[in-house]
């Protein structure tokens, strides 16, 4: 019997064995980037010295998250991040799906193409090329934004330095930036409706708004529904990279977000093991946000990713 | 019958309503997309002067080129420059070849072992170290302050293997496979005879992708290095564009006042530089999107439907 199990394991291999090549690199990569980097959690729980390293640091348990939860600006921080996250999820989210419906109204081909060929381009902008973009035309001497402003007899305002400011900053210039293309998924699906259901809507007289009505937004809620759930996954882990580049000493009120915090106390002063002990309750958090969200969706329509 | 009539005219018309109603729309949007490009094109073969004074809005004014000359006296701009470049190129050639023949492997329905892989993959997507403990292992590693990190941190993709994975699956018919098995083909063979000629579009489209996540990332450079020389392009620009505080840029400042008559001038042709760094800097990204623009709507629809 086990003679036999091990025969068939070794023929297995010897079918196989090019295929297990063809992944070895992918495997090793996600070794070495991902599940290494979860061994070195246990940091966390430690209280890490460079001399000692990861496995010679003493243990504390969880010192490092009760003084997170204790800290007077816990609440802050995580009311930031939050906020954010659910204002730029909330107005973010619709844009996508009313611009693919539109678009799918266009019938001109060229035109189309043209629509989306450059709704696209913003996608392809990197972080620091929109912030200096913002920084330039928000600024408060000579600023667009702030010319237009004067001639229309108002005061110039430093909207980069205004902590009232930073939400809407980083929410438009995301909308902008990635509203386009986040169509694709959808307009991938516009496109994989039956056509014969437009036809028959045609016969029976039926308008734009209502085959939109019957037939568009039906078809796209699945997708949405996935895209939402991708989405409340994310809502404590946002853009850090972008939150720091779009960060002035005028905003931070608004834009200290855990992330940010993450990164300038855990590399800036090297309290390694506090801010690790913070990645991983975010990281938690967020692994439960996206399995209730699923289990909540699958429950009320049947939607679901697993 | 006439009340059909009437139903349809009532319809034509608001759907006529319809139509105008989003033309108008499309102008709008097309105007907030494509304008402050746009500006940002003008601005950088204008007057430095006539930016300062707020008079370029709708077309360069006094043609100049001085913002480009000043930024290609910059050393550090144009080394980093050249250091993107490096990281960008190999490292989207190991992404395509690890996130190509793992989407193969993958795709195989008779791979023994792929829920396995699979579930490995998948998880990352979910949950990982974070931050602080991927710096430390890194560091541990001996990768900090290497080029090896920069071209090798976030060079594969899960999101895209699958995208790799879904496309062989469903684009290259699987009679192909079989003829191939029967003429003795190998998994090598298949691989490199059939499905990479047969993958040009989604290959393009990952090529996009890596490319640009490449190209784009600066914070692997400011987390990862402490050598200026290694600098990719993003990072040195973070503290020239994402500053406002000139003392931050100083080197950037010195290499501008340098050729400039006055300090008044240095601070506007610096201005006017910053455009032209965020034309040089986009550009390469928008160029490698347009030339592969043909192969990129049916790949992005191929691979992300039922992704």
């Amino acid at each position: 019997m086990e003679k036999q199990r091990k025969k068939k394991l070794s023929l297995i291999i010897k079918d196989n064995w090019q295929l297990y090549v063809l992944i070895l690199p992918a495997v090793i990569y996600f070794i070495v980037f991902n599940y290494l980097p979860m061994y070195g959690i246990q940091i966390a729980f430690r209280d890490y010295k460079a001399v000692s390293g990861i496995q010679g640091s003493p243990w504390v348990g969880l010192k490092h998250f009760q003084n997170f939860f204790d800290a007077y600006y816990f609440k802050r921080l995580l009311s930031n991040t939050l906020l954010l996250n659910l204002y730029s999820l909330l107005c973010s989210f619709p844009i996508p799906l009313i611009l693919a419906i539109l678009l799918n109204q266009i019938k001109n081909p060229a035109r189309k193409k043209f629509i989306q060929t450059s709704i696209y381009v913003p996608y392809f902008i990197s972080t620091v090329v929109l912030a200096g973009m913002l920084y330039i035309f928000l600024s408060p001497t000579n600023g667009i934004f702030n010319t237009l402003r004067q001639t229309l007899g108002m005061k110039p305002v430093d909207f980069m330095s205004s902590a009232s400011a930073f939400r809407p900053i980083y929410i438009i210039s995301g909308i902008w930036q990635s509203a386009g293309w986040g169509t694709i998924l959808y307009i991938a699906s516009l496109a994989g409706v039956d056509t014969s259901l437009y036809e028959a809507a045609e016969i029976d007289g039926a308008s734009i708004l209502q085959k939109i009505r019957y037939i568009d937004i039906p078809s796209l809620l699945p997708v949405a529904g996935m895209v939402f759930i991708m989405d409340c996954g994310k809502l404590l882990s946002s853009n850090t990279d972008k939150a720091l580049v779009l960060q002035t000493p005028g905003n931070i009120p608004t834009s200290d977000i855990i992330g940010v915090y993450v990164y300038n106390v855990g590399l800036g002063s090297g309290q390694f093991s506090y801010t690790a002990a913070i990645g991983i309750f975010i990281n938690i958090i967020n692994f439960v946000l996206i399995l209730s969200v699923n289990k909540l969706s699958k429950k009320v329509s049947n939607v679901s990713m697993f | 019958m006439e009340k059909e009539v009437k139903r349809k005219r009532k319809s034509s018309a608001s759907n006529k309503a319809f139509h105008i109603f989003n033309a108008i729309f499309w102008i709008i949007v097309m105007f907030i997309i494509l304008y402050p490009l746009y500006l940002v094109v003008i601005a950088s073969i204008s007057n430095p002067d006539a930016i300062y004074r707020g008079e370029v809005i709708w077309r360069p004014i006094e043609f100049s080129i001085r913002g480009y000359k000043a930024v290609f006296a910059y050393k550090e701009l144009i080394s980093s420059y050249g250091n993107s470049i490096f990281y960008t190129v190999t490292s989207v050639i190991i992404s395509i070849w690890v996130t190509m023949s793992a989407g193969y492997a993958l795709s195989r329905p008779t791979f023994p072992g792929k829920k396995i892989f699979n579930f490995m993959f998948i998880f990352t997507m979910f949950f990982g170290g974070g931050l602080i403990p991927t710096f430390l292992v890194m560091r541990d590693l001996g990768l900090y302050n290497t080029r090896a990190i920069m071209i090798l941190m976030g060079c594969v993709s899960v999101w895209n293997v699958m995208v790799a994975r879904t496309y062989i699956q469903n684009s290259i018919p699987h009679e192909l496979y079989e003829a191939a098995v029967l003429d003795g083909a190998s998994h090598f063979d298949y691989f490199f005879k059939c499905v990479i000629p047969l993958s040009k579009s989604i290959i393009a489209v990952l090529v996009v992708y890596y490319g640009v996540s490449k190209w784009n990332d600066y914070f692997t450079g400011l987390v990862y290095l402490k050598g200026r020389e290694l600098l990719p392009l993003q990072t040195v620009l973070r503290e020239i564009l994402a500053t406002l505080q000139l003392d931050k840029s100083g080197d950037y400042m010195m290499s501008v006042t340098e050729n400039a008559a006055s300090l008044t001038e240095a601070m506007r042709t610096a201005n006017v530089a910053k455009y032209c760094i965020i034309v040089i800097a986009t550009g390469p990204v928008v160029l490698l999107y347009a030339l592969l623009q043909k192969y990129f709507e049916k790949g992005v629809m191929i691979g992300s439907l039922k992704g």
